[in-house]
């Protein structure tokens, strides 16, 4: 994957969701939450606030200090710009924090491409630069964490809420650990107010949640890691494989990235369900999406809804002339594209998805689709079942940029696949494996397919079924987890 | 709350009970396979060795040093301990528990080399310690400095065989397929019947040269490897068996690597017989790559070693 390298977590690897360590750390947490700690909120939360630090400081106890950094600097930015007296020094108190949270991420995670990408153009020009990129690692989550401090500066500002005074609560907000490293970006409005109140627990909300943690690790372990051996394998050595391999190789990178994200995501809800917590939903099925529209509102959902809500409507959004809302479009995809990595591949990504979805803004058929497919009933129709076909080709051939380590890499890629090679038969390299991997996806599609009008796909899993049917199909997961899972591969999201 | 608890643990009894049967299971099948490695564990962990003679090293003693040719020289009973892809500290793993486990040899002959006191960050061939690990101290001592197990992996039963795909169809091989579960190894030793590969080749073509990285402590442990045996009634022999002599040319730093062994071997006044020079090391026939000797090369040495560790042993006792 671009960027992963830099990553300050690649190697280390301790406190995975899908780790030991965190299946050790989980039940102290929820012990000491709930037996210990319940009957005093603000000490459930100082509890909660230093497991979360604890588990940030698991992966590189340095950039804990970025964090506290963070978070202090936005809450004390909330509570000067409601005290300010003026308008001006409201301002200035606002992007004084946009500046910095910016500039973070500008440094940690931007600076190297923008120093490169300004010496390769100087180097056009005839000129030789040594654009002096900095040895720098991306501390994990951070651009998850800085958007959370940056949406609830924004809301302030816009007087929709009223700054946290609590510094534990805001803290906690910031870094509540299910969300902390990869999402789902919260909002202040959303998870504050459930931090305020005392938390009682529900059996029949911890049993769901358990239930969310169980798919999540199956679409992780199983599909997501069984899928990237093959993705690697394809995409690191593309040059020497036929156009139909290729295709293979996109398709096993689309479920790769949608078991990895999806799979971190339920885990996280689940995580948070166990502990009386509601996260904002990221993935509503999107594969089934019948155009590009309803793809992006059922795919990372949380962050779709944040440029939406912070960059999409302050722009103009989808008021005024087609040119506006073509120009707010791309500006909203490239941005997208860009908050993913450093890197031109995943730029052109988001200009991709920005030219698929323009004629339906044009057009306003954007908002054709907003109920789930084929709703009250077993199978799609022909018509549906061909546009959510074409959807998913659309997404997997962007993805292809996605994955590629540089834009003429991904070209080479796709000019494979649209040659005749595309016409031979696909290189089994891995047979097994990938029959294997096959199957794992089928399984998922199925049950995903099963329980598409349900939160999550196992919320009423075989809910009419005999109890030990459910309790069998459990323990058969757990079996596929244990026997099928793939190499220890990272979570993608982990790097942006 | 309690009921949530109480199904939980209903719950997850079947899967702890389950981890721990499949633990059980799997390991003792394992045990019972003869791929590899694992037929030598199996015999120094059983105390099978019963040798006079131990032969130490890697796969350059695996591959190269016959038992039953030296053995009939020596008029002894030989087991050839090489270990695959690693270098001293993973060899004196085996060399602990073969002295836990098993009647001393009278002799070790331990084959050195260019990487032997090097270190390696990966647990190359985990797969090999998965039937023995669990709460083994030796074990998880020697190989917990390696990118490979994690703590819990030693500990929790079940653990370790998480994701272990190939070890699991293994075990399954060996139970459907219990007639292709032939030994790959006797008594230690396996013979690669190949001719001269393109791995010399591939190399060169990748790097200019090669230079080998000492790790201090690695030196350290076999100094005091060196102590302990000479310490006690054991013969030691070290022993650089021949390399191909184009091969030789590509380590950079082979003299001074060389030259810690001389140091060490006078230090000590252990024997240290250099093949280096060998007339073997200038023929590409007798090698499958240019570190290993192939099975009729190895054949000619395992010969040559023998003899010349006869008249050393001879030349002690007389003197």
């Amino acid at each position: 994957m671009p960027a992963s390298s830099r990553h300050s977590g690649i190697n280390k690897l301790t406190m995975l969701f899908n780790s030991l360590t965190f299946a050790l750390f989980f039940p102290v947490v929820f012990i000491l939450y709930w037996f210990f700690t319940n009957k005093n909120l603000k000490l459930q939360n100082a509890m909660l606030l230093v497991a979360s630090y604890f588990f940030y400081s698991c992966w590189d106890y340095r950039f804990l200090f970025l964090l506290l950094f963070s978070t202090l600097l936005d809450y004390v930015t909330g509570i000067r710009m409601k005290e300010a007296s003026s308008d001006r020094i409201k301002k200035t108190w606002f992007w004084l924090s946009i500046v910095i949270n910016a500039g973070f991420l500008g440094v940690f995670k931007y600076y190297n491409f923008f120093a490169a990408s300004f010496a390769n153009l100087l180097e056009q020009l005839g000129l030789n630069v040594n654009p002096g990129t900095l040895d720098v690692i991306l501390p994990v989550g951070i651009s998850f964490y800085t958007f959370h401090g940056l949406s609830y500066v924004i809301d302030i500002y816009k007087d929709r809420i009223e700054p946290e005074r609590n510094f534990t609560d805001y803290a906690l907000f910031v870094s509540f650990f299910p969300l902390l490293v990869a999402g789902p970006i919260e909002r202040a409005t959303h998870l504050l107010p459930q931090l305020k109140r005392q938390r009682q627990f529900d059996y029949t909300q911890a049993v769901d949640g358990l239930k969310q943690i169980l798919w999540g690790l199956f679409k992780k372990i199983v599909v997501a890691d069984n899928c990237a051996t093959l993705a690697n394998e394809i995409f690191n050595n593309s040059g020497a494989h036929n156009g139909s391999t290729l295709i293979l190789g996109a398709l096993f990178f689309t479920f790769q990235i949608y078991g990895d994200f999806s799979g971190y995501s339920d885990i996280a809800l689940g995580t948070a369900r166990l502990l009386g917590i509601d996260l904002l939903r990221n993935f509503a099925y999107p594969y089934f999406s019948r155009d590009i529209a309803e793809f992006w509102r059922r795919w990372h959902i949380s962050l779709s809804s944040w440029f939406r809500d912070y960059l999409y409507i302050p722009l103009g959004g989808s008021k005024g002339g087609t040119w506006v809302k073509i120009r707010n479009t791309f500006i909203i995809f490239i941005v997208s594209g860009f908050w993913h990595g450093a890197n031109w591949t995943f730029i052109a990504w988001g200009a991709i998805n920005a030219i698929y979805i323009i004629p339906s803004v044009v057009l306003q058929t954007n908002r054709n689709n907003m109920e789930i497919v084929a709703k009250g009933r077993i199978f799609p129709s022909l018509k549906e079942l061909a546009t959510i076909i074409t959807t998913f080709a659309l997404t997997a051939l962007a993805w292809i940029f996605f994955r590629a380590s540089s834009i003429q890499h991904a070209f080479d890629y796709i000019s494979r696949i649209f040659s005749a090679s595309t016409f031979d038969q696909p290189s089994f390299f891995k047979l097994k494996v990938q029959l294997i991997t096959g199957l794992v996806v089928f399984l998922m599609l199925a049950v995903e397919w099963a329980g598409r009008e349900n939160p999550h796909a196992l919320m009423k899993f075989g809910a009419r079924a005999p109890r030990f049917f459910r309790l069998g199909f459990y323990y058969m997961l757990l079996l596929c987890i244990f026997i099928f899972s793939g190499s220890d591969q990272q979570f993608i999201y982990f790097q942006f | 709350m309690t009921r949530f608890i109480k199904k939980t643990v209903f719950f997850i009894i079947p899967v702890v009970a389950f981890l721990c049967m499949a633990d059980y299971g799997l390991s003792r099948i394992l045990k019972t396979s003869n791929l590899s490695e694992n037929t030598v564990w199996r015999d120094v962990i059983d105390g099978n060795i019963n040798a006079n003679v131990a032969i130490y090293g890697s796969s350059r003693a695996w591959t190269i040093l016959s038992p039953e040719i030296i053995g009939d020289t020596l008029h002894a009973s030989v087991y050839n301990m090489g270990l695959d892809g690693h270098n001293l500290n993973l060899q004196l793993l085996r060399h602990t528990l073969y002295f836990k486990y098993n009647r001393k040899p009278k002799t070790i002959i331990h084959s050195i080399e260019i990487f032997t006191l090097q270190k390696r960050k990966d647990l190359y061939n985990p797969d090999q310690f998965l039937p023995y690990m669990l709460w083994d101290k030796s074990i998880r001592e020697f190989t917990s400095g390696y990118e490979g197990y994690k703590t819990l992996d030693y500990y929790l039963p079940g653990a370790r065989y998480y994701g272990k795909t190939t070890a699991m169809h293994n075990a399954y091989n060996v139970l459907a397929h219990p007639a292709s579960n032939k030994p790959e190894r006797i008594k230690g030793y396996q013979g690669i019947d190949e001719q001269w590969n393109d791995d010399f080749d591939n190399a060169q073509k990748q790097i200019e040269f090669y230079e080998a990285v000492l790790d201090t402590p690695t030196m350290i442990q076999f100094e005091n490897y060196i102590k302990e045996i000479t310490s006690s009634e054991i013969n030691l022999v070290l022993v650089y068996a021949p390399e191909y002599i184009e091969g030789q040319k590509f380590i950079r730093n082979r003299q001074e690597i060389m030259n810690v062994f001389l140091t060490v071997s006078k230090k000590y006044n252990v024997p240290f017989i250099d093949y280096s020079n060998d007339q073997l090391c200038y023929d590409k026939a007798y090698f499958y790559n240019a570190t290993h000797l192939n099975k009729k090369g190895s054949e000619i040495f395992s010969g040559r070693l023998a003899s010349d560790v006869k008249k050393l042993l001879i030349g002690k006792q007389a003197g």
